[in-house]
């Protein structure tokens, strides 16, 4: 049957028909739709399946591991960065290998559309030594999900599936299967010490070598079955293009369109390759060109004085692929002349910026507001996490943002090295939950002295609104409780759009902070604007518009807030765009020093 | 036949609404179809683009210079995306006042903004509106009204009805261009 889907969406309806029954992850940009969608594809197939997202990637990843290791057929989901959160269990999960199987989906995002590094999965899959297929097309995830389950039962081993940006957004009419016609495995442990608690050095030793031998043998299923009759249909040309990934569809595309003579052979699992066997493929050859992203990791396979590719610089070695660029990397090795001529010329007046933002109506946009006001620049460090209030640095409250949770330690690393200055970290409630909760308790042992503020929207916004621990269980979950149990008391404020109160709260914290003598914490229940179950109780839709009498032009409201709806009109003054301000109110007090903001007449937009 | 889309926009307006309606409607015209949208951040409000190539394509993304057609739902996001457009062939179907430049291409210009603050539609159906302008407007559109309509409501049947009053205003006002 064929069907219009998502790459994420013909991921998850592969997951099903592969007879996928336990689903673990942690949401990330641009893994996050899939788990969703098995829910959704389970729910409506009634079949009885696990799928939850854990607390962080690591903990995804082992229920998705002991399920394998009982017998399952399960998955783990995660963009790339996570694969480093989960990356300790995988280099052991790969010596001793499983019993049922496990596809860990790790997608990755060249061009770093919404990721804070451009790695290669792929190579991560290369340095855990476990098989990775490298789809192109929402199409062959379908295919890819399916064939790396039954592989994985096949050679006991965890496969990567490791789809790019490009697969996981784009949209295809896909050929999927009528039916199910997988069962699920039933899960059933079997005891078996000596391998589900190998231990160095004799026990380890054994699984590196089975690693190695297992390794050798995929090898060799990779040639028979993924790269041999490809290689078969090659027409023979002088050159060369091995492809992975989507970097085949822009060479496809782009010696279509420019008529140029070369053979393509795409290799699906980029590791473990067969290297004698592929290198005796270049004998026809004269010159291979090797098009993958974003690391080297089939050219570092691959050894011959015919290569050209990111090791030799002929091929683009950071962000994501265009046809551009593959005919860049056609010209740089001598195939076609250099040529812009088809190119249109941007458009040459500067244009307004539009940095991402916090939504209009958002609290984090307050706190922030408000934490600028008590705790002076000059005097304070603030650090701050990964998640919506990264956008703080549009109002100057954020210096450092490293990875998820790292607001913590580092407010702690600060606190010794620059004891003079006030630290104020911020952190998300998911980030809290994902790794913030250890840094605390060191912190609260080694007596650190900073400012800690969760901003709990009860969501995890950024990745898609998913829900966090305490969303789904409040009754056994809650922040502040588990603040309390790191050790320290847990001051709570229940966020108001009123800005005065906002202050006052903050105020308070600098009160406690004077006489601390370890760290001081704040949970902040806030909500998130786009969350249809919670908005409409937290929005008051009072709309807000400015009395030009009043407005003087200062700047104030658009440096220190920053709400998109305010804009200067053409008289020079400020303005509210009416369909997007969300009436939250926040602005009618304390961030005009003219009184400018007011309320607006008539209800609604 | 081949041809590319690039819809550009601000987040929050429904560029991703579009391009699984063109998606569908290249299915029901019996074409291929590759689509990419734009999930990066959840936030509203920062510039958005995606794109819709129908026919034989193999990659996903829009190289500059390439695109037959920029569906812009607001002007200066028109205007950052221009350069995708080909060289003396491209249309854009622009969201913009009589202040937008005039630029090397075939222009098609509304003002949607205003109508939508005269409340003649709703403007969480801007995105239906600008498609029923294109709809009226690029000669070279590979879709009939009839395929986007049936698209529309295999989408949400719902919604249906009041989208494609919308998308008939739009024809409508489209005869005044
Ligand atoms: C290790 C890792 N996993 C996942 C992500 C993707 N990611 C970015 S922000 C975020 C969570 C944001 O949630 P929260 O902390 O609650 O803040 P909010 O966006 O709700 O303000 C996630 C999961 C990441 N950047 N790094
Ligand atoms: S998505 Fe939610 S948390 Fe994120 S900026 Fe918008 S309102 Fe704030
Ligand atoms: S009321 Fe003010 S702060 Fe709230 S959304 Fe509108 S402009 Fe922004």
């Amino acid at each position: 049957m064929k069907q219009i889907l998502m790459g994420n969406d013909a991921i998850a309806l592969a997951l099903t028909h592969a007879g996928v029954d336990m689903v673990s992850g942690y949401p990330g940009t641009p893994s996050s739709e899939i788990l969703g969608n098995f829910q959704k594809h389970s729910q409506k197939l009634n079949l009885n399946t696990y799928a939850q997202w854990a607390t962080n990637e690591k903990v995804g990843f082992e229920v998705a591991y002991a399920g394998a290791i009982s017998g399952k057929r399960t998955c783990a989901t995660m963009k790339q960065v996570g694969l480093n959160v989960a990356s300790d269990a995988l280099m052991s999960a790969s010596y001793i290998g499983l019993k049922g199987a496990m596809l860990l989906i790790s997608c990755d995002d060249p061009g770093f559309y919404s990721s804070q590094t451009e790695q290669d999965s792929r190579s991560f899959a290369k340095f855990a030594r476990i098989p990775v297929l490298d789809p192109a097309t929402p199409q062959e995830a379908y295919d890819m999900v399916k064939l790396g389950i039954e592989i994985s039962e096949k050679f006991e081993s965890i496969i990567m599936l490791r789809p790019v940006m490009r697969v996981c957004h784009a949209r295809e009419i896909c050929q999927v299967d009528d039916t199910l016609h997988v069962e699920p495995l039933a899960g059933n442990f079997e005891r078996n010490i000596p391998r589900w608690a190998a231990v160095p050095p004799a026990g380890r030793f054994r699984q590196g070598l089975e690693q190695l031998e297992r390794l050798e043998v995929i090898k060799e299923w990779n040639w028979n079955n993924l790269i041999e009759p490809k290689a078969k249909a090659l027409k023979g040309s002088k050159v060369l293009c091995l492809t992975s990934g989507t970097g085949d569809g822009y060479v496809r595309e782009a010696l279509e369109e420019r008529g140029i003579e070369a053979d393509v052979l795409k290799l699906d699992m980029p590791y473990p390759l067969p290297k004698e066997k592929i290198e005796r493929l270049f004998e026809t050859y004269e010159k291979v060109i090797i098009f993958e992203e974003s690391y080297p990791c089939i050219e570092e396979q691959l050894s011959s004085p015919k290569l050209y590719g990111k090791l030799t610089k002929h091929v683009h070695q950071i962000d994501e692929f265009s046809k551009d660029k593959v005919l860049s990397t056609f010209a740089n090795v001598g195939l076609i002349e250099k040529n812009n001529s088809y190119k249109s010329e941007k458009y040459n007046q500067p244009l307004p910026v539009r940095p991402p933002n916090m939504c209009p109506g958002c609290p984090h946009r307050d706190v922030f507001y408000s934490v600028m006001k008590v705790f002076k620049k000059k005097k304070s460090i603030y650090t701050s996490d990964i998640g919506c209030y990264t956008l703080g640095l549009n109002q100057g409250a954020i210096d450092t943002v490293l990875c998820m949770g790292a607001s913590v330690s580092m407010a702690s690393g600060f606190a010794i090295s620059d004891p003079d200055k006030t630290v104020v970290a911020t952190i998300g409630d998911s980030t809290f939950a994902h790794s913030g909760v250890a840094p605390l308790i060191n912190a609260v042992y080694q007596k650190h002295k900073f400012i800690l503020l969760i901003l709990d929207n009860s969501v995890t916004a950024m990745t898609g609104r998913q829900t966090t621990p305490e969303r789904a269980n409040p009754t056994d979950i809650d922040l502040k409780k588990i603040v309390e149990g790191c050790g320290v008391t847990c001051y709570e404020y229940v966020y108001k759009p009123d800005l005065n109160q906002t202050v006052d709260f903050m105020k308070s914290l600098k009160n406690a902070y004077e006489n601390a003598d370890g760290p001081v914490v704040a949970v902040i229940r806030e909500f998130c604007v786009l969350d249809k179950d919670r908005a409409d109780e937290w929005l008051p839709k009072v709309y807000v518009e400015v009395d030009s009498e009043k407005c003087v032009s200062c700047d104030s409201c658009i440096t220190a807030y920053k709400c998109p709806p305010m804009h200067y009109n053409d008289e020079g003054k400020m303005e509210i765009d009416p369909f997007l301000c969300a009436g939250c109110s926040a602005c009618l007090d304390v961030i005009c020093p003219t009184d400018a903001f007011i309320r607006k007449n008539k209800e609604g937009k | 036949m081949k041809y590319q889309i690039v819809i550009a926009g601000i987040g929050g307006q429904g560029a991703v609404f579009l391009v699984k309606v063109l998606s569908i409607a290249s299915a029901i015209k019996g074409q291929k179809c590759l689509g990419t949208e734009n999930h990066g951040m959840s936030q509203r409000g920062g510039s958005v683009s995606c794109y819709v190539k129908v026919g034989n394509f193999y990659a996903p993304a829009i190289d500059e210079g390439q695109a037959d057609l920029l569906i812009a739902l607001e002007g200066n996001e028109g205007l950052r995306n221009i350069q995708y457009l080909k060289k003396g062939h491209g249309t854009i179907v622009v969201n913009a006042d009589a202040k937008f430049p005039k630029v090397d291409f075939e222009t098609v210009k509304i003002d949607a903004f205003t109508k939508a603050k005269n409340k003649e539609f709703s403007i969480e159906a801007l995105n239906v509106y600008m498609l029923g302008i294109t709809l009226a407007k690029d000669k070279n559109f590979p879709f009939s009204q009839s395929e986007i309509e049936q698209a529309i409501t295999q989408m949400n049947a719902k919604a249906a009805p009041k989208n494609i009053s919308v998308l008939h205003l739009a024809i409508a006002d489209a005869k005044e261009i």
